[in-house]
């Protein structure tokens, strides 16, 4: 096994350099299949492309009940709770995306700000610990705070530092915030809370609906949430902080003397990060409804990585299928177990060679950008759509130009 | 009084000092040039004014007020605009996206529109590659770019840095007409530059620059007719 671990994780990390720089080398990406799914999605109207979102929205909701032959991972993995994870991992690869995808600041500590969420909602629901106790819900709030303050507090001394630096020190982060569970007293290591609080409510059995092995209601919660997240992240990247975030992610010196508050923005990405971060740790720890110190490991930081990457940095859709497609292959492959990490191993390498910018690349939000810039700087018709004009033929001094 | 004032300026990368007890000024409208060969401190230079880089000593005044230890994002939005060396577009936006980046710092979204038509104006060539990524552009089409991103700030002063880097002759000359159009139209420019020839011709007054200190001045003729200069930075003597 820890063969397979050795090229996966050197997988992830080094597609995640590709991820930050490889749009020095991007060309314009018409032509390729994705490209032309883009267009057809953009030749849609408003209603029509509503209407495709809500109907995989529905079968997204339907997914725990359908329990389709071929992707269930039963009967070695409970159906239910597998989705669970996925829309779990999902979430967390939404959050990292924002960090990694969007600002480009390469975060290998992103268990720590899950820990915190789902410490602060053990810690305030648990009847093993000692502090004030709160109803679950109320926690989730106040884990996104914790987590974000963490994130500020972890943010404002090493967004000083750039690319492989802040990856270092954010790698030293997830472990101080593991290592710090195991040694504080109040933190019971790896005793852990057990019984976390849950939702309320009760089925007409008696038991909660909530309950610890009832995957679909968790799985309903967590879709919910990461439809809410996906619609505020869009409305962010639309905004001027989202433009903020690719210039920085594109050249950080540059983005400075366009007159961008790089420090600002970049702790504001790692703040919002962080948040979506301890969001899904607090639901994590909510189904479990156990929290100790052996979940939140450097593989884990890593596995969170990768699902970005193979999403596709920067493209939050793509951070939710890399999400779930990360936590599902080791599920769906338990019945062969010996073999679940080799063929995760072989899928993530296989979906690198083929799709190198990740199931679906950042490209497409920046057009977006780019057709709503011009619409709004000009007000005359969308260039996009219009053939590439005729050049003059008089002077045409770009030829002339050696590279 | 000087719109840019640059009094005994010391920086230091780490513990190697790049200036030494540096000062000029440039006044409004003018166009100066500073020449001189790698490694003279020429960048370091337009990065102190642009405030990628921290002076460890003295100060630097714009406009009356001391900006020596101003960010630089809050220095463009003062009026100050570079356009880089090696251009640094972004490479995976739109020729748009770039020049709309360009305006970040500005209140004033509603005139923008005219500042995109002047760029477009200054280069047809941009405006005929709106929707094309700045990676993927030639090298004096990235060029156009960055001069462009520059100006979408409205600058008072355009620090280019050198805008002939790796062009064509042909494209050179070009490149500094167009400097000089936007001089005209009223934007104090500082350049830094090794093509000396072209940057003296262009300059009201230029400064050359050795080993991190200014060692002559005067006006852009009289350096093109110093034979020590001739004989160091114009290939001649």
């Amino acid at each position: 096994m820890s063969m397979v671990d050795g090229p996966k994780v050197s997988a992830g990390a080094e597609s995640a350099r590709l991820g930050a720089d490889a749009s020095s080398v991007r060309t314009t990406a018409k032509g390729t299949r994705t490209q032309r799914l883009r267009d057809r999605w953009n030749d849609l109207t408003r209603p029509q492309q509503w209407l495709w979102l809500i109907v995989v929205v529905v079968l997204a909701y339907l997914l725990p009940v359908l329990n389709i032959p071929i992707l269930t991972t039963a009967p070695g993995n409970d159906w239910p709770l597998a989705c669970f994870s996925m829309a779990s991992f999902a979430l967390i690869a939404v959050g990292l995306n924002i960090v990694v995808g969007y600002a480009g600041l390469l975060d290998l500590g992103y268990v720590a700000f899950f820990a915190v969420g789902s410490y602060t909602s053990a810690m305030l629901t648990s009847p093993d610990s000692p502090f004030l106790h709160i109803p679950y819900l109320w926690t989730i709030p106040v884990a996104m705070a914790v987590a974000m303050f963490f994130g500020v507090v972890l943010g404002i001394p090493t967004l000083r530092l750039r690319g492989d630096y802040l990856a270092i020190v954010t790698l030293g982060f997830g472990e101080i915030v593991r290592i710090l569970a195991t040694i504080i007293p109040a933190m019971k290591g790896q005793v852990g809370f057990q019984n976390v609080g849950r939702p309320p409510g009760v089925a007409a059995d008696g038991i909660p609906i909530f309950a610890n092995s009832n995957g679909t209601p968790w799985y309903w919660l967590t879709l919910t949430v990461i439809l809410i997240v996906l619609l505020l992240v869009g409305n962010l990247e639309r905004s001027r902080v989202g433009r903020a975030w690719v210039a920085i992610r594109e050249d950080e010196d540059a983005a400075e003397i366009m007159g961008v508050p790089t420090f600002k923005y970049k702790v504001w990405a790692f703040a919002i990060g962080a948040a979506v971060g301890g969001l899904s740790g607090s639901l994590f720890a909510g189904q479990v409804g156990f929290v100790n110190n052996q979940k939140f490991d450097v593989q884990s930081s890593i596995l969170f990585l990768a699902a970005v990457v193979l999403g596709g940095a920067g493209n939050k859709v793509g951070a939710v299928l890399g999400g779930a497609l990360v936590a599902y292959i080791p599920l769906r492959f338990t019945a062969i177990a010996d073999y679940k990490y080799l063929i995760f191993g072989i899928a993530l390498v296989v979906i690198m060679i083929f799709r190198s910018k990740g199931l679906l690349p950042a490209r497409q939000r920046l057009l977006a950008y780019g057709h709503q810039a011009y619409r709004r700087i000009v007000g005359k018709s969308d260039p996009l759509s219009q053939p590439p004009g005729a050049l003059p033929p008089s002077v045409d001094p770009g030829a002339a130009v050696t590279r | 009084m000087a719109l840019l004032e640059l009094k005994n300026v010391t920086v230091h990368y780490g513990r190697i000092q790049a200036i030494h007890d540096m000062s000029f000024s440039v006044e409004e409208g003018e166009i100066v040039s500073l020449i001189g060969a790698n490694g003279a401190g020429k960048t370091t230079t337009m990065q102190t004014i642009s405030g990628l880089l921290n002076a460890s000593g003295g100060s630097i005044t714009f406009d009356g007020e001391d900006i020596t230890k101003m960010k630089a994002h809050i220095r463009v939005v003062r009026g100050i605009s570079q356009s880089p060396e090696g251009r640094r577009i972004f490479p995976g936006m739109t020729v748009l996206e770039n020049l709309d980046m360009g305006a970040f710092g500005r209140r004033d979204r509603s005139k923008i529109a005219a500042d995109f038509d002047r760029v477009f104006h200054l280069f047809p060539r941009l405006a005929e590659r709106k929707t094309q990524l700045g990676g993927t552009m030639s090298g004096g089409e990235q060029q156009m770019l960055a001069i462009g991103r520059a100006l979408m700030s409205v600058p008072r002063l355009l620090l280019l840095d050198e805008p002939s880097m790796g062009l064509a002759p042909q494209f050179i000359r070009q490149i500094f007409k167009i400097i000089t159009e936007i001089n005209e139209q009223g934007t104090t420019i500082l350049l830094v530059e090794q093509n000396a020839n072209q940057a003296l011709a262009r300059a009201d007054r230029a400064f050359v620059l050795e080993t991190g200190a200014i060692t002559h001045s005067g006006s852009g003729k009289e350096l093109l007719a110093n034979p020590a200069i001739k004989e160091a930075y114009l290939g001649v003597g």
